[in-house]
């Protein structure tokens, strides 16, 4: 077996990783908890996570979503590059807050918070949170929907590592600059003080983690819990067989405007695998749209997009156990975009709405992989959706946002999971009893979108249907994907179903809405109909086993006429399986 | 007046049986019958009263831990089940929260998707629709429909129905009135509506309560109600039947027959319970219960002689969520079976995975062929070959040896090394644990007690307190039967639970009165028809707060009677102060919402007597040893002395490195650390730390 490092020993390796995870699950925690904004404590649209000195991440919060925890060694590694070039040194004490999407972080609205971690007067570690905050201060209600910003600017405040507290004294102009340029600053505000409480709180105990075990042994054992990781990623893609395996998708981006250039675009990955690495290469994918902010930061949403599924495939959790996150587990992998892709764009090309294209991307990765590893992938996924909803009462503003769930493609021996958030974000639902008693909203119906599934030997999972009721006057802004493209079926499974949002006036019209609304003024009584996608089939449909066909048909899930088109599986009215029209449907089937 | 406590635990039933006039206690043992665990119950109860020359007719109370519920849920084994719920939100059990339990993981399974409490074909809909604040009914309830879907149900065939409506647990008229349908359509069906079993909002989490009450529920009821007449032939005539609940105190029989859900976590309670009495008992108010048995350790916080209640968003059982009252347990999958092994990475683990009870570790000779800590302790010493569990159980001293020697060669260590790595990291696993239990919740670990118990507990608690510098371990009287103690300590427990939505700046003293009033007013009758007097009833107030806008609520303890602007103002600052305990940090001048309000009622029930040590002179080890410790980073063998804990005398001092041994466990007390024995029989061991 091989030894990292012979300063440190197995057991205190092994015991410095728990400390670690231990520290990023409390900072999580008490940030979930303390927060104010229902995308952070209910979707769980945050992250938390320990970094050291170089920017290297040593272990991220269990709960938070990926898409929050996995950027964080990318702020910090941001921050030290602007602080760098003016010239500015971190100071025990500072509170240094960032949201560049062209300096690693995600988006705009998600913003860092992050505290430095000294031992003897040298900086040794960083503990940081992020969270996805209702407002930025773009250029309409909410920081979601912002689909028309034209530049990076017209996504709101811009922070490049800002000292909001410098040696432990609150930098005051700056918070009053954000409480007079947010909206709902309250609250916004709110939840950066619980950000900095929680990051403060895991700075304190990582310091007296690294007092305990003294710098050298504490720096060793970070060394060895990366090369663990690191080792087990190799191990894992070396299973691979060489090669070169690609994948294209497409997103909508905007179906209803004239530019062709604005929709219909392509994601292209190529991954090759040499030995114990691999290369991904995105080369192929779209130009940027450079006035609409569907681009993807490369550091902080293309690469954790990559991370996140390439893991979820080759060393998923429910085969392999927990798998340590850090610095480690991505050095096997390589990323190449071309500099003003949609994957990698130019300043000051819009990035606030790459929520979708990046979870497509993500999707994208996992159909490339699907070819050399077919028994650990899903059929393609359905994409997600964000709704805004605000409005204005008495001069303060109400902002809420929704995520809405995708689905996921039938699976090597299992259906896809029905109504549930992708890949590359894991956040919840609000509770429809905490929605109503808090905002002039109804969710007037929530439940499974029946009889439109991609079928299979093992059938993609079922999407939602979800209404929401204005109880007074308010608007909405909307950012999702998939209403033009359907997931991906896999080996003989068909296409699962796209998505679609319709807005029934209350004046009986009803709209059909693109997968894109910039910010439309609604009225008491109007409401929207959100319908989920349908994940893709895996595996031929005529080889489902009839029983599971019966099943579903009895939980009314799929209708008799689908079994017959799609399974060839003939039910009686009285629900009873046709052995013999089934036989004679699947071999007239077979004979074509 | 005689009390049996008996606690049905994986391997063993446990038993317990005091006279609260003699003060005398005495305890049993006997082999746990999966198949029908109420045989091992009788059999015990029997063997009990022949043992002790009780007679069962004198048996006044019998105080009974159960997994039946626990196992229900977790093995899957559940009423074939059917949902009557609001028309538009069928699917509210099945979608959840829309969130996958593994973020990095294509394969997993969503237990509420791939194990339902209720199938898509039995959750039918009627049309209904209440609305907040205040419950009105925006479309009233199609009683018709409901009639239907009862009828359908029945010819379903399933046996058990749960009724759940949206915010039901603002105005519950809808539910009880498609009760009553049901009931009148179908009489023999187990039935359950959402609000009476959790009345809290958040829709799945409360219609998944409700659907495993149900789907539980025939199967408990069954067993309690058999149990109960079984009982009865026996000769136990004059004998009550309580069951623990998860929230610390017994439920009657017929209680416990209606809300099976209220007894998830009726054993780890148990202990919880019982590892608080030797608290008080050497007057000590802050303990951590640390329960470890062969597979996990149970983590218990009695903070100022009050365990803590688990929040009702962090309440899970076999990967469902459950609103039901429960004490804060903390498990970990940490004990005496954990394996150790080297993972495909290179790095040393030990746990979760655990040899359990077949085949057990190495050391037990069943064809355990992994190492685990067992075979660890048993090279380095401190278990020994013919002494374990009283010399009942042999341990194969050289198929330990050979296993930790294999784990030893691929770590390139020596065989006591590789021993006492697998130690160092069970132990900091056990320690991480803890420390998370308690900082989470802003208490310093250093200011408590750690009460250790189980089989294994008194094996690792002196090294986990060491790491955590808490001061003192103490070691109740009969470790590995604390759960069975711990039942002879409880009242009898009822919560009463409103949802109010009161922001603190406009609260409605009035309404707030009101309903901790009927709140009061249910408890008492249902306090009136198990029998008790009003004069042994007390009642807590509590509620559930948090900053308007925030998701998660503190539980913060409202004055005994009066509800009214200054004892108010008292409850909002108590909220700042244990905000600022658990998060560092509090909001200035928000105002703070009253989420719900909850009444705790405890009726006094007759506890345990335990007797003191009775030996008067200091007994002399019963031989010495050369065992395995760590001083200062090197591990040496020292000479230690074994002593027998049912020989110790009152105020003996024991010094380490000594091993004492006892019938269901054995007490590692490492060098530097020090016990005494307290005159209630408890040891007490100075860390030294």
């Amino acid at each position: 077996m091989k030894k990292d490092n012979m300063q440190v020993d197995h057991v205190t390796a092994s015991v410095i990783q728990g400390a670690l995870e231990n520290i990023a699950v409390e900072m999580g925690y008490k940030l979930m908890r303390m927060s104010y904004s229902s995308i952070i404590r209910e979707s769980e649209d945050f992250g938390a996570a320990l970094v050291d000195s170089e920017g290297r991440g040593l272990a991220e919060s269990a709960q938070s979503t990926p898409l929050q925890s996995g950027p964080i060694p990318g702020y910090v590694r941001g921050v030290l590059r602007i602080l760098a070039e003016r010239g500015e040194t971190i100071q025990p004490g500072d509170v240094i807050m960032h949201n560049d999407a062209y300096a690693g972080a995600s988006h705009g609205p998600d913003v860092g918070f992050i505290v430095p971690v000294f031992h003897e007067d040298a900086l040794i570690a960083f503990a940081t949170t992020t969270a996805h905050h209702l407002d930025i201060g773009a250029l309409t209600p909410g920081s979601c929907g912002i689909v028309d910003a034209i530049d990076a600017y017209a996504e709101g405040l811009q922070f490049k590592a800002i000292k909001v507290y410098e040696q432990g004294q609150k930098v005051v102009p700056v918070w009053h600059l954000l409480r007079d340029n947010i909206r709902v600053s309250d609250l916004v505000v709110g939840d950066m003080e619980a950000q900095i409480a929680a990051a403060r709180f895991g700075a304190e105990q990582l310091g007296e983690l690294i007092n305990r075990y003294g710098r050298t042994t504490f720096a060793a054992a970070c060394d060895a819990v990366m090369n663990y990781a690191e080792r087990l990623m190799r191990q894992a893609i070396a299973a691979l067989p060489d090669g070169r395996y690609s994948a294209t998708t497409y997103i909508d981006g905007y179906l209803d405007d004239p530019d062709p250039a604005r929709r219909d675009l392509p994601l292209v990955v190529t991954i090759n695998v040499e030995g114990d690495e691999m290369t991904v290469d995105l080369t192929g994918t779209t130009p940027q749209v450079s006035d609409r902010p569907i681009n993807m930061p490369l550091e902080g949403t293309v690469d954790i997009a990559i991370w996140l599924t390439v893991r979820s495939v080759l060393l998923d959790t429910d085969t392999h156990g927990h798998i340590p996150v850090n610095d480690g587990l991505v050095r096997p992998i390589h990323i190449v975009a071309p500099k003003g892709c949609l994957a990698n764009p130019v300043f000051p090309a819009p990035t606030i709405a790459r929520f979708c294209p990046g979870n497509q991307l993500a999707d994208t990765v996992m159909k490339a992989l699907a070819e050399v590893a077919p028994q650990q992938v899903s059929a393609g996924i359905g994409n997600l959706r964000v709704i805004a909803f605000s409005g204005l009462q008495d001069s303060t503003h109400w902002v809420h946002m929704e995520i809405f769930e995708g689905s996921y493609g039938g699976r090597h021996g299992k259906d896809g999971m029905d109504a549930v958030d992708t890949l590359y974000a894991n956040t919840r639902n609000n509770p429809i009893e905490d929605i109503e008693s808090h905002l002039p909203l109804r969710v007037s119906r929530y439940e499974l979108r029946e009889d439109v599934c991609g079928a299979g030997e093992w059938r993609g999972g079922f999407g939602s249907v979800r209404e929401f009721e204005y109880l007074s006057n308010g608007a909405a802004a909307v950012e999702g994907e998939g209403h033009h493209y359907a997931p991906w079926g896999f080996r003989g499974g068909n296409d699962g179903g796209v998505a679609s949002l319709n807005l029934a006036r209350v004046d009986g019209e009803t709209l059909e809405m693109p997968s894109k609304v910039p910010h439309t003024a609604l009225k008491t009584g109007d409401r929207f109909v959100c319908v989920g996608p349908a994940g893709g089939g895996y595996g031929d449909p005529f080889q489902r086993d009839p029983e599971r066909v019966l099943t579903d048909v009895i939980d009314e899930l799929i209708s008799r006429q689908s079994a017959e088109r799609d399974y060839g599986v003939a039910i009686t009215k009285e629900l009873v399986l046709d052995h013999s029209a089934t036989a004679t449907l699947r071999q007239a089937h077979s004979a074509k | 007046m005689i009390l049996i406590g008996v606690d049905v635990g994986g391997t063993f039933t446990d038993l317990v049986v005091t006279n609260t006039e003699s003060g005398d206690s005495q305890i049993h043992k006997i082999p746990t019958t999966p198949e029908d665990p109420s045989q091992g119950v009788i059999d015990g109860l029997q063997e009990v009263c022949d043992q002790f020359e009780i007679n069962p007719a004198d048996v006044r109370h019998i105080l009974h831990g159960t997994t039946i519920a626990t196992n229900a849920v977790l093995e899957y084994e559940g009423a074939k089940t059917g949902l009557i719920t609001t028309a538009g939100y069928r699917d509210i059990l099945h979608i959840g929260r829309h969130q996958r339990p593994q973020h990095y993981s294509i394969m997993q399974d969503i237990p509420w998707q791939n194990r339902p409490l209720v199938r898509r074909a039995q959750r039918l809909t009627v049309t209904e629709r209440l609305i907040p604040p205040n419950g009105d009914v925006l479309i009233p309830l199609d009683e018709p429909a409901v009639r239907v879907a009862a009828q359908q149900l029945k010819r379903d065939g399933v046996d058990a129905i749960a009724v759940c409506f949206l915010f039901s647990y603002l105005n519950p008229a809808h539910e009880d009135r498609a009760r009553e349908i049901i009931q009148s359509e179908y009489p023999n069906c187990f039935v359950t509506t959402s609000q009476s079993v959790s009345p809290q909002f958040r829709e799945f989490e409360r219609f998944t309560t409700a659907a495993m009450n149900a789907f539980i529920g025939p199967k408990v009821r069954t067993y309690v109600h058999e149990l109960e007449s079984t009982l009865a032939k026996q000769g136990f005539k004059q004998a009550e039947l309580h069951v623990m609940g998860s929230n610390g105190g017994v439920a009657t029989a017929k209680m416990v027959a209606e809300k099976p859900v209220l007894t998830l976590l009726s054993g780890p309670a148990a202990g919880v319970m019982g590892g608080g009495l030797s608290g008080q008992l050497v007057e000590r108010s802050n303990v951590i219960t640390f329960d470890v048995g062969g597979t996990s350790a149970d983590i218990g916080l009695i903070v100022k002689n009050t365990y803590s209640e688990a929040t009702a968003r962090d309440t899970w059982i076999g990967g469902y969520p459950v609103m039901a009252p429960m004490i804060d347990i903390h498990t970990i999958g940490a004990g005496g079976g954990s394996i150790a092994y080297i993972d495909d990475g290179g790095a040393f683990r030990v746990g979760p995975a655990s040899a359990g009870a077949t085949p057990g570790p190495a050391a037990y000779g069943h064809g355990g062929d992994r190492p685990t800590v067992t075979d660890a302790h048993l090279v380095l010493g401190h278990l020994i070959e013919g002494k374990f569990l009283g010399g009942e159980m042999n341990l194969d001293l050289q198929a330990a040896n050979t296993v930790i020697d294999r784990l030893a060669s691929e770590l390139g260590l020596d065989r006591p090394e590789a021993a006492d790595g697998i130690m160092a990291i069970i132990n900091a696993n056990m320690a991480n644990a803890i420390r998370s239990r308690t900082i989470q919740k802003g208490h310093d670990p250093r200011e408590f007690s750690l009460v250790s118990f189980g089989g294994a507990g008194p094996l690792h608690g002196v090294d986990v307190a060491r790491i955590l510098d808490i001061p003192e371990v103490i070691i109740p009287p009969y470790p590995g039967i604390t759960s069975a103690v711990g039942l002879l300590t409880t009242d009898l427990k009822y919560d009463a639970i409103r949802t109010e939505f009161q922001i603190s700046d406009r609260v409605d003293t009035h309404r707030l009165a009101r309903d901790f009033d009927r709140m009061q007013a249910e408890l008492a009758t249902q306090f009136e028809q198990d029998g008790l007097q009003q004069s042994d009833i007390t009642y807590r107030r509590s509620g559930d707060l948090r900053y308007v806008g925030q998701g998660y609520e503190l539980r913060v303890p409202f004055a005994a009677s009066r509800v009214d602007t200054a004892s108010l103002a008292h409850v909002f600052e108590t909220f700042q102060s244990i905000h600022l305990a658990e998060y560092g940090h509090i909001f200035d001048d928000s105002p703070i919402e009253i989420v719900n309000i909850r009444l705790t009622g405890s009726g006094e029930m007759p506890k345990i007597e335990l007797r003191s040590a009775t030996a008067s002179t200091d007994s002399p080890p019963l031989d010495h040893r050369p065992c395995f410790f760590r001083i200062e980073g090197t591990l040496q063998q020292l000479d230690t002395a074994l002593y027998q804990r049912e020989t110790l005398a009152s105020k003996q001092q024991i010094d380490g490195p000594a091993i004492i041994l006892q019938k269901d466990t054995t007490i590692v007390i490492p060098p530097g650390a020090s016990a005494v024995t307290h005159p209630s029989n408890n040891l007490l061991i100075d860390t030294g730390v």
